[in-house]
């Protein structure tokens, strides 16, 4: 009977996951986040990889601001503004609500390059200067099939740029200007509080009925089995999120 | 029969209390979902008030390089100015009719922007003029925003309406939020829809964006 019961339960609890859980957009898959240059396309060779990581952990360690390099070996017919602004939204780029977040995207095979600026960073980091680091440091390389010395170009101009102290000011009135409120329980945590609830309602059937019944445990059971794999990766987004602020460029 | 009876009577009462205490749980979802979905309109009427705050400066660059591309520099003030007369406050987002006469007034502002944009390709002074480059990147990075704003709003007003038509959130819309109406939505730009489709018949399945 119990097993029944579970069986019962069960159902019904996927139901209520179901119709809490959002269908999700069509969106492009995107690689790994597996450091600060990700180099997905293999264009950058490994030591101007590990110096631009370190030169991008300074600039992380000295002004929050993160920012990252990445290639892409196929846009999936995507345009690189629409994949650009879902991969930084995906890898959570920059400090969750002041959104302090760049990412330098190199598509090779498509011919596309864009700068993707965190909604924070806008003020900084404007689509115009973007479009002008792309137009005189990056693209000028590219055509020339320099495309690891075009990269670092950019990186230069952009940490440059990020580094500023004088902007500093202007940033952080902006942040906090876009800095969106106070957190609302979302919808993982409505389902968390809706399951502990059950689970007392349970407890109290139990008790009235004089029953034990192995379904009282079953609620655990389903909370623990989302904290698996923990992600050993020495970087990570923090949470921050784009809106199609920036400049692309083509070659 | 007595004791089965007896044995199912707490699953009778979890099958009862689950959507209770799911309803009860989800009393304050619609208007957070409201208050959402509005700041995502919020933004995309900041974002086309800045295209419109970028146009007259990037009419007085052109024209001074393209003085016989009247008609273009003409059409484009003229949009703008059609465009920002539209009044829009917040019962537009669920006026069908309201909605549709902003967006299309928007999306013919886009369409003869880019049409100027494209015509400028064939003054070269003009394309290495430092002010018009800079107003150009501006223009495309807002157009870029606009896009990703509308599509943002999208979602929000999705979620929004399905608050609004599933339940729980339909027994509130019901109640005591029956003053919250579904939201309209901004649709493919109707440029999109016309492109013209050649399709021949094929044995290879069709591609897929995601692979």
């Amino acid at each position: 009977m119990s097993m029944l019961a579970a069986r019962w339960f069960g159902s019904l609890a996927f139901g209520f996951a179901l119709a809490i859980s959002l269908p999700a957009e069509a969106a492009p898959t995107f690689p790994a986040l597996t450091g600060r240059v990700v180099d997905q396309a293999d264009v950058i060779p490994a030591q101007v990889e590990n110096e631009l990581s370190a030169r991008l952990e300074g600039l992380e360690a000295s002004t929050s601001r993160q920012l990252v390099i990445v290639t892409i070996a196929s846009l999936q017919g995507y345009e690189i503004e629409d994949y650009g602004y879902q991969l930084g939204r995906a890898w959570g780029i920059g400090e969750a609500r002041k959104d302090t977040g760049i990412l330098f995207i190199v598509a090779p095979n498509e011919r596309r390059v864009r700068i993707e600026v965190g909604y924070g960073l806008q003020p900084v980091l404007t689509d115009a200067l973007s479009n002008a680091i792309l137009r005189e440091e990056v693209l000028p390389s590219l055509r020339d099939g320099e495309t690891a010395a075009g990269i670092v170009a950019g990186a230069d101009a952009l940490i440059e740029q990020l580094s500023l102290p004088a902007d500093e000011a202007l940033a952080r009135a902006r942040a906090v200007e876009t800095a969106s409120g106070e957190a609302k329980p979302d919808s993982l945590s409505l389902f968390i509080i809706g399951l502990v609830a059950v689970w007392i309602v349970l407890g109290l059937i139990g008790a009235i009925t004089g029953r034990r019944t192995d379904i009282w445990f079953w609620p655990l059971f389903f909370l623990m089995r989302g904290r698996r794999g923990g992600e050993k990766d020495p970087f990570r987004g923090r949470g921050g999120s784009f809106g199609g602020g920036g400049a692309s460029g083509r070659w | 029969m007595n004791k089965l009876l007896k044995q199912l009577l707490p699953i009778i009462g979890i099958l009862v209390l689950i959507p209770v205490v799911m309803a009860i749980f989800s009393v304050n979802t619609i208007p957070a979902k409201e208050e959402r979905a509005k700041a995502a309109w919020a933004d995309v009427q900041s974002q086309y008030q800045r295209r419109a705050d970028l146009i007259p400066n990037l009419v007085a660059t052109v024209s001074g390089y393209a003085q016989q591309e009247k008609d273009v520099l003409v059409a484009v003030t003229q949009a703008r100015a059609s465009a920002t007369q539209i009044k829009v406050d917040l019962s537009t987002l669920t006026d069908p009719a309201a909605f549709e006469k902003y967006r299309a007034a928007q999306d013919q502002l886009s369409g003869v922007l880019g049409r100027l944009l494209a015509i400028s390709e064939n003054y070269p002074d003009l394309k290495s003029n430092q002010n018009f480059l800079t107003l150009q990147s501006q223009l495309e990075g807002t157009e870029n925003r606009i896009g990703v704003a509308r599509r943002d709003f999208n979602e929000a007003v999705r979620v929004y309406n399905t608050e609004l038509r599933t339940f729980p959130g339909v027994i509130w819309a019901a109640t005591i939020y029956g003053s919250s109406k579904p939201m309209q939505l901004f649709e493919a730009a109707t440029t999109a829809q016309e492109a013209p489709k050649v399709e021949f018949p094929s044995t290879a399945p069709p591609s897929d964006k995601t692979p």
